[in-house]
């Protein structure tokens, strides 16, 4: 079976330095892969990429089969993104933010007016959703962020640390939805410094350091090379083990 | 097209804010207010002018004078008393100027003798009708020296005209412009032309300025606000984000310029009636001699004017991704400003023809400059100048349409930055 997202030898210098020094991993339809790391790792540089924010100097990242180089725009209308630090429009209502995302996903009103329904439902805003975004909290930012993201039911959804900003409640309630629409047959990859949420989430996991990926495998599978009781034990001990 | 129209949409909905219509308003309002202030000075200034007259003569010399004045379009109030009483009083009026002729007038004039007419201005402030009381004082006295030199030579040569002693030469004056020709004065054309074209470079001055401003803003709050890496990720391409953005700043500015130019007219055009009666007649010379724009010409303008704003909307969109933030924004819209100024008063306060030849390639290097001077240049029948502008500012743009569209289409949208402490810009 294709993968909906093959990614190979992925490399991505800013000038002298070398942000990605040749990753590769492959994500199955309807799967979770996390990628876990410290900050500089490059694992928004990864996101960005096969979000098509930013060119690779070197690699190839496929998605259904096709070269994400050669068709930017048509591989957009099968992904989503949602940035570490993203915003919306303060001027705009929750409310008109989700329809003005829908509509550029929505081939026909009736495509529009779902999208936005399954909006409102997952990012669990009620009433609140007719006030402008200016107005809300953080947390509140961030759950219409990752209903916009997710209302589409995109082939593939690239979430940086999607809970960022979230209090324990709404991060719980966050991780069930994602589980949800994994279940559906959305492809996650995501990123976090919370290992544990990681390891809660992923189906497969890929540790990254200093632009390579150190190792890759099930939460278990690695746990159980590393002996280790956590990821978090996991990427220390493979940190030791790659120097 | 469908999202482009949708995002160009949401463009437009983003700039007029309620902060910017709150400007506009009060903006308005304090045009009104200067209007309605400046337009009862002017109309003070140009009413008929009240004078007080003390007649220490009392001759039939005198009293003929009295009836000139009065024709002359003064109204007279007639004092009477010792001079230094009626100075005084005069002081509690609303009066601005007394006029004494002295005793023994009559006699002095008989004699050919020059004879000294007192006048008094009393000064209660600082305005637009106050400055006219030094001309009124002058035509007193023009009138009055008229009055007696006719007087006299009707006197001395009766089967003469007093007029064709007083000016034995006449001018008559002709207006040559390029092969064209036409009798009138050239003081009055150029200025009829000024008074109708001195609007023209500050709405142009303005659509300019305040579309790159809503260019340059909207692309940095996209920063700012870190919306725009979720908007680049949206199925619609790059080129079209970039356009929207041009476009809905070029729409807005172009609105705000309509109504700043709304709020301006209503508070400094000076009272029509008299100005266009007096350039109506002027209108069959500015005709005969080419001064005049034909449909043809306003759409040529047009042209020079949409080039020049997509050459600002280019470079502000450039300049919007360089900033990182509203503030770096507002800093880095400050040299455009200053290109934009450039044009602008040597459009009001030069002639671009008689400039050096270097500071002239200098100034039409600016884009913007060409519109400036496109009516001229059309009027005049520069017309090679003008359509060189035209293709200087299309090149240009295209050159600049397509630079933004590729950064735009590349990760230089988000990793262009221009690093003031370090005063390089990063590509």
């Amino acid at each position: 079976m294709t993968p909906v997202l093959d990614v190979e030898g992925l490399k991505k210098n800013y000038g002298q330095l070398e942000a990605l020094k040749g990753i590769s991993f492959k994500v199955d339809r309807g799967e979770i892969f996390g990628l876990i790391g410290p900050n500089g790792a490059g694992k928004t540089t990864t996101l960005r990429i096969i979000a098509t924010l930013l060119t690779p100097s070197d690699g190839r990242v496929a998605f259904l089969g096709f070269d994400l180089r050669k068709n930017p725009e048509k591989f957009r209308e099968k992904i989503s993104y949602l940035p570490e630090e993203a915003g919306a429009y303060r001027n705009m209502k929750g409310q008109d933010y989700l329809e003005f995302m829908a509509r550029f996903y929505g081939r026909n009103e009736g495509e529009v007016k779902e999208y936005v329904a399954r909006g409102q439902q997952i990012s669990d805003l009620g009433v609140r959703l007719k006030d402008k975004v200016g107005t809300y909290s953080k947390g509140m930012t961030r759950k219409l962020l990752l209903a916009r993201a997710l209302m589409t039911k995109p082939a593939l959804a690239i979430l940086d640390e999607p809970t960022s900003g979230l209090d324990v409640i709404n991060s719980l309630e966050v991780r069930e939805t994602i589980k949800r629409f994994a279940g559906e047959g959305v492809s996650v990859l995501l990123s976090s410094h919370n290992m544990l949420e990681v390891e809660f989430l992923s189906d497969r996991v890929a540790l990254i350091d200093r632009g390579q990926i150190l190792d890759s495998g099930s939460s278990q599978a690695l746990k159980d090379k590393y002996q280790a009781p956590n990821l978090e034990i996991v990427f220390k001990n493979s940190v030791r083990s790659n120097i | 097209m469908k999202n482009f129209g949708h995002l160009l949409v949401k463009e437009i909905k983003e700039l007029i804010n309620k902060q910017l219509i709150i400007s506009l308003a009060m903006m308005l309002l304090i045009f009104s207010f200067i209007g309605n202030v400046t337009k009862k000075e002017m109309k003070k200034a140009i009413s008929k002018q009240k004078i007080a007259i003390l007649d220490l003569d009392k001759s039939e010399l005198s009293k003929n004078l009295i009836g000139t004045l009065n024709m002359a379009n003064f109204i007279i109030e007639e004092q009477n008393g010792e001079k230094e009483e009626v100075v005084k009083k005069l002081q509690q009026s609303d009066l601005g100027l007394l006029v004494i002729i002295p005793p023994g007038f009559s006699q002095e004039v008989s004699n050919l003798k020059s004879v000294e007419v007192e006048t008094y201005s009393y000064l209660r402030g600082i305005s637009i009708s106050g400055t006219r009381t030094s001309e009124v004082v002058r035509a007193v006295l023009d009138t009055t020296n008229d009055f007696l030199s006719n007087q006299f030579l009707k006197e001395k040569l009766p089967e003469i005209n007093p007029a064709e002693i007083k000016a034995p030469i006449k001018n008559r004056e002709f207006i040559m412009v390029k092969d064209r020709m036409a009798e009138g004065s050239s003081a009055a054309v150029i200025g009829t032309l000024y008074a109708q074209s001195y609007i023209l470079p500050i709405i142009l001055m303005m659509i300019i300025m305040y579309s790159s401003q809503m260019v340059i803003t909207a692309i940095a709050m996209e920063k700012q606000n870190k919306t725009l890496e979720t908007l680049l990720t949206v199925p619609i391409s790059r080129q079209a984000i970039a356009m929207a953005k041009m476009l809905a700043a070029g729409l807005v500015g172009l609105l705000s310029a309509a109504i700043y130019l709304y709020g301006f007219q209503m508070a400094f055009s000076f009272p029509t009636d008299e100005l266009s009666s007096a350039t109506g007649g002027l209108a069959p010379i500015l005709k005969q001699l080419g001064l005049t724009i034909d449909t043809q010409g306003y759409v040529l303008f047009g042209l020079s004017l949409f080039l020049a704003i997509l050459c600002a909307l280019s470079i502000a969109t450039i300049l919007g991704v360089l900033a990182e933030d509203y503030r770096t924004a507002q800093s880095l819209n400050i040299p455009l400003v200053f290109l934009i100024l450039v044009p602008y008063f040597i459009s009001l306060f030069a002639d671009i023809n008689t400039m050096s030849l270097p500071a002239k390639i200098l100034v039409l290097a600016i884009p913007f400059s060409h519109p400036f001077f496109a009516m001229q240049n059309m009027m005049f029948g520069h017309m090679g100048m003008f359509w060189l502008g035209l293709a200087y500012n299309l090149a240009f743009v295209i050159v600049m349409l397509i630079w933004t569209t590729r950064i735009f289409a590349t990760d230089r949208v988000l990793t262009m930055k221009l690093k003031w402490g370090r005063k390089k810009v990063v590509l």
